[in-house]
This record gives C-alpha cells, sequence and structure tokens, in this order.
C-alpha cells in the first residue's frame, strides 16, 4: 500500500491554481488556515474576544440604569463626546444595549459557539480528515472577522453605531435621520450583518456537508454522539432561516438607501412629510422573527449538545433517552418554524392567528421539557464527576429550566400583551438564551480544550469561575423578573422619571453590583484560558475517559486528524459504566468481539449469527445466567 | 511516520463537494421565498399587486435562459463522451446567452421605468420586481464564473473527473438559476 504526505493530499482536494510547492508557512498555519481545528481556535478566540467586548458594553449601560444621576468622569476619557460630564448620554446608550445584543447574539452565541465546536467536533468526532471544502470553510472564518470588524468600526464614527435594538425594527432603523444610530452605524450594522449572515451559511452548509457525506465506516447515523446531532440540525436550522433575514435586510437596504417604501408609510420626520407611502413596517417583523425565533435555538441547540455529551461522560452513564434526545431535537427544529408570531402578539395581529401561534408556542415547549428531563434522569444516581466542564453543564440544565418556565407564560398572549417588551422578557430570555448557551459553551471550552491545546486548564480557577458566574447570573436576572411584572419597560434610558418605577433603583444598583462581580470573575477565566495554552498541564490522549472518537487522535493535533488509517466505530457513543464491562467506558471503536462479557442482545440489532456466537459464549463463560434456554 | 496517509483518501471527492452546491441551492431558494413572501403578504394586506403588463423583454430573456440551459446541457453532454472541443463551444453559447439574458434583464428594467412603474414607488409591489429580478441577476453572475471554471479546466485539459466535477456543479447552479427565474416570473404574471 503506498503512502503519501498529508499535505500532498490536502492539495489535491481543492482547486488546482498551480501552487505546487506546498510547505506550511506561518501563513497557511495559523492566519489562512484550512485545518478545521485551527479554524475552530480562529472562532474561538475571536468569539471570547467579541464577549468581553459586549460584556463591557452591557456594564456600561448597568451603569446608568443603576445611577442615572451620578457622574463617572472616567467615562468621558474613554467615550469622548458619548459621556460628556461622565453621563451617559441616551443616543448612546441606545447604541450599547443594541451592539451587546448583536454582539452576543450573533458573534458570540452563533459564530463562536457553532463555529468553534462543529469545526473542532463534526470531522472529529465523525472520524473525518477534515471539512466537505476546506476552502470555504476558511472563507467562513474571515467573513466573520470582517463582520466583527466593520461592526467594531463602527464605534469609530462621528455619529457612532447602530441603535435601533437588536431587532433593528424599522421605521427607525430605515430612515438615516431619525437619530444618530440610524444614519452610517445602521449602514455598517447591514453590511456587517450581511457578512456574517454569508459566513454562517457556508458554515453550516459545510456542516451538513460533512455530517452527510464524510462519515467513517460503521458510524452510521443512529451511532453519532448528541453533539454532532445537535450540530447538524443546528445548521440545518440556519440553512432554512438566515436567507429570509437576508431577503429582510437587501429590502431594508433599499429603503434607506434608494427611496423605496418596503417597510415606510405615513411618516411625519420632524416637520417634514416624508414622501414614502404604502409600506409596512410589521412586514419587517415577520421577515425577522421568522429567523429571529429559529435563531435563538440556533444559539441553544449546540450548548445543549455539548451538555449531552459531558453529563453522560462525566455522570459515567449512558445518556438516558438517546433516541428521545435526538427527535426533541428534530422537534424542536420543526417547531422553531412556525412560533415566529409569538414575538409580535402586540402588533395589532389577528386574536385567531395570535391563539395559533400560542398554541405551537406551548407545544414547542414539550420537546424542550423532554430534554431536560432527560439529562435529569442521567445525573440520577450516576457517577459524577464535578469536572469544571461538568458544573457548567448541570448549571446550562439549570438556567434552561429556570428560563424556560417564563417562556410559558410570555408564549400565553393574554400575558405577553402586558409582559411584552418589559424586563420580564429581558429576564426570560437572558436566563434561558444567554446564560443557559454561555454556559454550554464554557462547558465546552473546559471540556474540549484538551483537544484544541494538547493541555488542560486549572480546575481550581475553573471552579472559581463556575460559582461566582453562577451566583451572579441568577443574581443579576432573577430580580428582573419582578421589574417586569411591575411594568417597567425595557431599553428605556431615564426610567426614573417615571414616579412608579422609581422604587426599583435599589433593585437596579444591586443588579448592576452583581453583573460587576460577574464580570469580575470572567477575568479568572480568562487568564485560566490564555496562561494554559502555554503553560498549562500537558494533557494524556483521553483525559476524561469518554468514548467518541476525537480522544483517539494523538495529542499532537496533526493536519488530517489521525496518523494512518480512520478508524472504524463498532457502536453508540454511550456506553458507560456497561454491567460486566472491564472499565467503565467501551470507546466507540472497540468492536463488540472484545467486549463478550458486557454484550447485551440488543448490541446485535438483528444480527443473527453475532447473537449465536454470543450465546455460545455466554453457556460456555457464564453457566448459571443462559443455560435455562 | 505521521503525516502520512492511505493511498485510499487520496481519491478526489467530490460528492461532498456537490452536495455543498446543492445546499446553496436551498439556502437561495428560501431567500427569493423571502422576497415572495413579502410581496403576497404585501398584496393580500394591500388588496393590490403591482398591476402592470410585465414588459416584453422579459419574456424573450426568459426563453434566451432556457435555451442557455439546453446548451449547457449539450455540453454536459458532450464532455461525457469525451469530446471536450465541443464541450467547449457548448460552454462559450452558453455564456453567450447568459450575457444576452442580462441584456435583456436591463432592457426590460427600463422599458418598467419609461412606463413609470419605477423602482421608488408608493407601490411596494413594483419596487419587489426590480428587487428579484436584480437579485437573480447577481445569481447570473455567479453562474458566469462556475460556467468559465468549467470552460478554463477544460483548455488546460484537467482530469476527466474534476472535468466532470466542475461541469456538473456548474449544471446543478445553472438549471437552477434557470428554473428560479421561471418561478419569479410566473410568480409575477400570476400575482400582478
Ligand atoms: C420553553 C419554550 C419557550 C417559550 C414558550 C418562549 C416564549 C417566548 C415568547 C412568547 C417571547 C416573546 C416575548 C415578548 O417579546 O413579549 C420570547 C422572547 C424571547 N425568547 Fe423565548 N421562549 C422559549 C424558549 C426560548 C429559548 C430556548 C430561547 C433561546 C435559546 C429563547 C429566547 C428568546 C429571546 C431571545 C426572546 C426575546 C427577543 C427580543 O424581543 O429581543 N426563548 N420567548
Ligand atoms: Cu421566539
Amino acid at each position: 500500500m503506498s503512502t503519501i504526505s498529508l499535505q500532498d493530499k490536502h492539495h489535491d482536494n481543492h482547486d488546482d491554481h498551480g501552487h505546487d510547492h506546498h510547505k506550511e508557512t506561518f501563513i497557511t498555519k495559523y492566519i489562512f488556515s484550512q485545518d478545521h481545528k485551527m479554524i475552530a481556535k480562529q472562532f474561538l478566540i475571536t468569539g471570547i474576544i467579541m464577549a468581553v467586548i459586549a460584556m463591557l458594553l452591557s456594564i456600561l449601560f448597568r451603569l446608568q440604569l443603576a445611577w442615572p444621576d451620578k457622574n463617572f468622569p472616567i467615562l468621558e476619557t474613554f467615550l469622548g463626546k458619548w459621556a460628556e460630564g461622565g453621563r451617559i448620554k441616551p443616543d448612546f446608550y441606545l447604541a450599547l444595549v443594541t451592539i451587546h445584543g448583536t454582539i452576543m447574539v450573533f458573534f458570540v452565541l452563533t459564530a463562536g459557539l457553532s463555529g468553534t465546536f462543529s469545526n473542532l467536533l463534526i470531522p472529529l468526532q465523525l472520524g473525518a480528515r477534515d471539512m466537505a471544502s476546506p476552502f470555504l470553510n476558511m472563507l467562513s472564518y474571515w467573513f466573520f472577522f470582517t463582520a466583527c470588524v466593520i461592526m467594531m468600526g463602527s464605534f469609530f464614527i462621528q455619529t457612532g453605531p447602530a441603535s435601533a435594538g437588536w431587532t433593528v425594527y424599522p421605521p427607525l432603523s430605515a430612515l438615516p435621520k431619525a437619530i444618530d444610530g440610524s444614519g452610517l452605524g445602521m449602514t455598517m450594522w447591514l453590511a456587517s450583518m450581511v457578512l456574517f449572515v454569508a459566513s454562517s451559511l457556508m458554515g453550516g452548509i459545510n456542516y451538513v456537508s460533512t455530517v452527510l457525506n464524510m462519515r467513517t465506516k460503521g458510524m452510521d447515523l443512529w451511532k453519532m454522539p448528541l453533539t454532532i446531532w445537535a450540530f447538524f440540525l443546528t445548521a440545518i436550522l440556519g440553512i432554512l432561516s438566515f436567507p429570509v433575514l437576508v431577503a429582510g435586510v437587501v429590502l431594508l437596504i433599499f429603503d434607506r438607501s434608494v427611496g423605496t417604501s418596503f417597510y415606510l408609510s405615513d411618516i411625519v420626520l420632524g416637520t417634514e412629510i416624508l414622501p414614502n407611502e404604502g409600506g409596512s413596517p410589521i412586514l419587517w417583523q415577520h421577515l425577522f422573527w421568522f429567523l429571529g425565533h429559529p435563531e435563538v435555538y440556533i444559539v441553544i441547540m449546540p450548548a445543549l449538545g455539548i451538555s449531552s455529551e459531558i453529563i453522560s461522560v462525566n455522570s459515567r452513564k449512558p445518556i438516558f433517552g438517546y433516541h428521545a434526545m435526538v427527535y426533541s431535537l428534530i422537534g424542536i427544529t420543526t417547531l422553531s418554524f412556525i412560533v415566529w408570531g409569538h414575538h409580535m402578539f402586540v402588533t395589532g395581529m389577528n386574536p385567531l392567528l395570535g391563539g395559533v401561534f400560542m398554541i405551537t408556542t406551548l407545544i414547542i415547549a414539550v420537546p424542550s421539557a423532554v430534554k431536560t428531563f432527560n439529562y435529569l434522569a442521567t445525573l440520577w444516581r450516576g457517577n459524577i464527576r464535578f469536572t469544571p466542564a461538568m458544573l457548567f453543564a448541570i448549571g446550562l440544565v439549570s438556567f434552561f429550566i429556570s428560563g424556560g418556565l417564563t417562556g410559558i407564560f410570555l408564549g400565553n398572549a393574554a400575558l405577553d400583551i402586558n409582559l411584552h417588551d418589559t424586563y420580564f422578557v429581558v429576564a426570560h430570555f437572558h436566563l434561558v438564551m444567554g446564560s443557559a448557551a454561555i454556559f454550554g459553551m464554557l462547558a465546552g471550552v473546559y471540556h474540549w480544550f484538551p483537544k484544541m491545546f494538547g493541555r488542560l486548564m486549572n480546575e481550581k480557577l475553573g471552579y472559581l469561575h463556575f460559582w461566582i458566574t453562577f451566583i451572579c447570573a441568577y443574581l443579576v436576572f432573577f430580580p428582573l423578573h419582578f421589574l417586569g411584572l411591575d411594568g417597567v419597560p425595557r431599553r428605556y434610558y431615564a426610567f426614573t422619571e417615571f414616579e412608579f418605577m422609581n422604587k426599583w433603583l435599589t433593585v437596579n444598583v444591586f443588579v448592576t453590583w452583581a453583573a460587576i462581580i460577574a464580570a469580575l470573575a470572567q477575568v479568572a477565566f480568562l487568564f485560566n484560558f490564555f496562561h494554559s495554552i502555554f503553560k498549562g498541564k500537558k494533557s494524556t490522549q483521553n483525559p476524561w475517559e469518554a468514548n467518541t472518537l476525537e480522544w483517539t487522535t494523538p495529542v499532537e493535533r496533526l493536519h488530517g486528524n489521525w496518523p494512518g488509517e480512520i478508524p472504524t466505530v463498532y457502536r453508540w457513543p454511550y456506553d458507560y459504566s456497561k454491567p460486566g464491562a472491564e472499565h467503565d467506558f467501551i470507546p466507540q471503536t472497540v468492536p463488540y468481539s472484545q467486549t463478550m462479557s458486557s454484550n447485551l442482545p440488543h448490541d446485535f440489532e438483528g444480527n443473527t449469527e453475532a447473537e449465536e456466537i454470543q450465546k455460545e459464549w455466554d453457556a460456555k463463560n457464564k453457566p448459571s445466567t443462559e443455560t435455562a434456554e | 511516520m505521521d503525516n502520512i496517509l492511505q493511498q485510499q483518501d487520496l481519491k478526489f471527492d467530490a460528492k461532498p463537494k456537490k452536495f455543498v452546491v446543492w445546499l446553496f441551492v436551498v439556502s437561495s431558494t428560501i431567500m427569493f421565498g423571502g422576497f415572495t413572501s413579502y410581496y403576497i403578504v404585501f398584496a393580500a394586506s394591500k388588496g393590490k399587486g403591482h398591476g402592470l403588463v410585465l414588459p416584453d423583454a422579459f419574456m424573450y430573456s426568459t426563453a434566451i435562459l432556457l435555451g442557455s440551459s439546453i446548451f449547457l446541457f449539450l455540453a454536459t453532454k458532450a464532455l461525457r463522451r469525451g469530446n471536450r472541443k465541443s464541450q467547449q463551444l457548448f460552454l462559450w453559447v452558453t455564456l453567450a446567452l447568459a450575457v444576452v439574458f442580462g441584456y435583456l434583464q436591463l432592457q426590460a428594467w427600463s422599458s418598467l421605468f419609461q412606463s413609470g412603474a419605477t423602482l421608488i414607488n408608493n407601490n411596494a409591489a413594483i419596487s419587489v420586481i426590480y428587487v428579484v429580478s436584480g437579485m437573480h441577476l447577481l445569481h447570473i453572475i455567479g453562474g458566469l464564473f462556475f460556467i468559465m471554471s468549467s470552460l478554463l479546466g477544460s483548455y488546460k485539459g484537467i482530469s476527466e473527473e474534476k472535468a466532470i466535477y466542475r461541469q456538473e456543479i456548474t449544471s446543478i447552479f445553472w438549471h437552477f438559476i434557470d428554473i428560479l427565474w421561471i418561478y419569479l416570473y410566473v410568480f409575477l404574471l400570476l400575482n400582478s
């Protein structure tokens, strides 16, 4: 059998543009890399940087909410005219919440999360050398990077960043002259998002094609780890929903820059009557939320998949209800396309239609609940190892429950009419999406750090990071429910101007302090992360004693993943603590012929020959149980 | 020893890459689905569509685009027979027809514009005509790159396997934008 070096294969795979000398330089290895593992790290580190930025933005507007009458001269030093006299200006406050939301939802929890873990794990856990199109994969990262640069660039222009909220509802977003933030900042927001969507699509298309076409021998769909199922369905969701956002954005761009009236009608701006006639801003909401609702599941599903894997590994138990987990992911994927109307109950929607959206919304809570119960059942009487990754995964379950419950309130149109656009909604989605998905992402970072960098992160710092973040996240978001129930609206700069809201000032002070402490706790993570890349303890090949394929690759991380042949898969990934087995885990690469003492009849999936052999073996070795037949 | 691969991995595998093109087709279809849903909801709520007789140029351009698809099909057949000369010829014809299509679309815009149905319009349904045909035209430009890459490969004499791969992804994409245009045209005809 002839052998050829890896670089050649790689280069054979994409188009022959004539660069025949293929030595890896710094640029091809670290910058324009086409290796899925390097691209994953690029997504992760960019995602972390964006997360830190978005977190700092949130601290800025929390300062305003807690101390609306106080001056912080230091702010003026950093922000100049946007915080004249040390007070954040109303326009800038709106820009802050807008960019915070946009970065967190799209750049951190979509690109940072899927981009990192889909890229890292799809080829590694399925037994593939790389993605279907490594070139497209590289392009996907660079589009994302450019989108980040443009989004951040809007902080450096005269009129400041977009400030119409992360949902950029017209007419505010469609009229460049309406507020400062609707000018150039909004144009940059749209340009950035177009690139972002292109990046997401390139990534998602690659993930789907890889999962469907490039699994190793023996890896049928029902032997895939739940992580892969989650990434796969997330990518499908993205492919089916992001293009609709593009359609909406294109029309918005036309309204802004050309003068069409897709979303505009009957507008008086100052004293000027605008010529636009006939459009409807509600149509933007439909197009936006047709993506927007699936988007929230694009954010949470990878985190759920990651937790499934981590919880099973660290409970040393098979995941409870593997099939139910897959079917509920499929259920969520399908249902998430028919619930978008629950964001629009107060747009004058026909009550009958509202009722339909209400029912579909309540139905989607069912698969979500199935997943929750399965996590709890997996943990139940497990032989739990409380690694930092495990704690974060359990944290995800906790947030998913406490945030999911309020979703059921909001899903009722009659209740939502009161709660819409209040802090109750803010509390809901920061728990169920924000905190849960971030915890899933952090769990993944702690768990797969050894696979990415060949070293382990420090556990003590991991525990410190977990406990402070976990407690503070609840302290920040839980009180917001009560503000919302009392009718305090979201996105208000000067809420103290209203008599009835004054009493919430003390709560806001408390929340801001909790947010500051939570932010400080992230320093422990950042230090741990970057320090461990260079100085962490060297990892062994399979530090968590897990079954999945990525732990059969060498610690050194080769381009092409496995030095020799790609391993064959014989069993599902969750054979932990199987009765009769020698160890408490059996990797997917171990054939049943080597585990005669622990095989169960259903392992053979109706293969009668194998069943016969097993019976004979049992008769010889376990006389007490099987001879009766 | 590391950095070594088995021979069987080295085979050029077109299947996953072709699948990538298919998935792109799906997402692009959905984007146009977004535009046409906008149109449907808009028209339903206003009780009126664009209300125009579409310019004849759209009819001719549709015929031209259909023709280009036929020539592309012939090019694929020629390549399968191993006849690269006629493959190249047919690809050139496809390319030329694509350019004619683009010209006719511009023609259609100009006659719409002259009839008073301008892009900037208080009837957004009329603006949609420009937007969808414009976005479709962007796809045509993308398609031209596919055709040219197939053509270039043919002249450079790349291996049969790769030549067929390039020809196939060109076909998937081009027949898609052909069908897409027919869908858009019929949609606009039916929902006036
Ligand atoms: C148990 C199932 C869930 C139900 C029934 C539900 C229901 C709702 C409803 C009705 C709203 C609209 C509230 C309003 O604006 O008045 C809402 C908002 C939201 N939900 Fe959920 N939700 C659920 C789960 C989730 C999940 C899993 C996520 C994310 C992972 C999520 C993320 C969001 C976000 C981001 C918003 C706010 C968007 C905005 O207005 O800025 N929800 N939810
Ligand atoms: Cu929703």
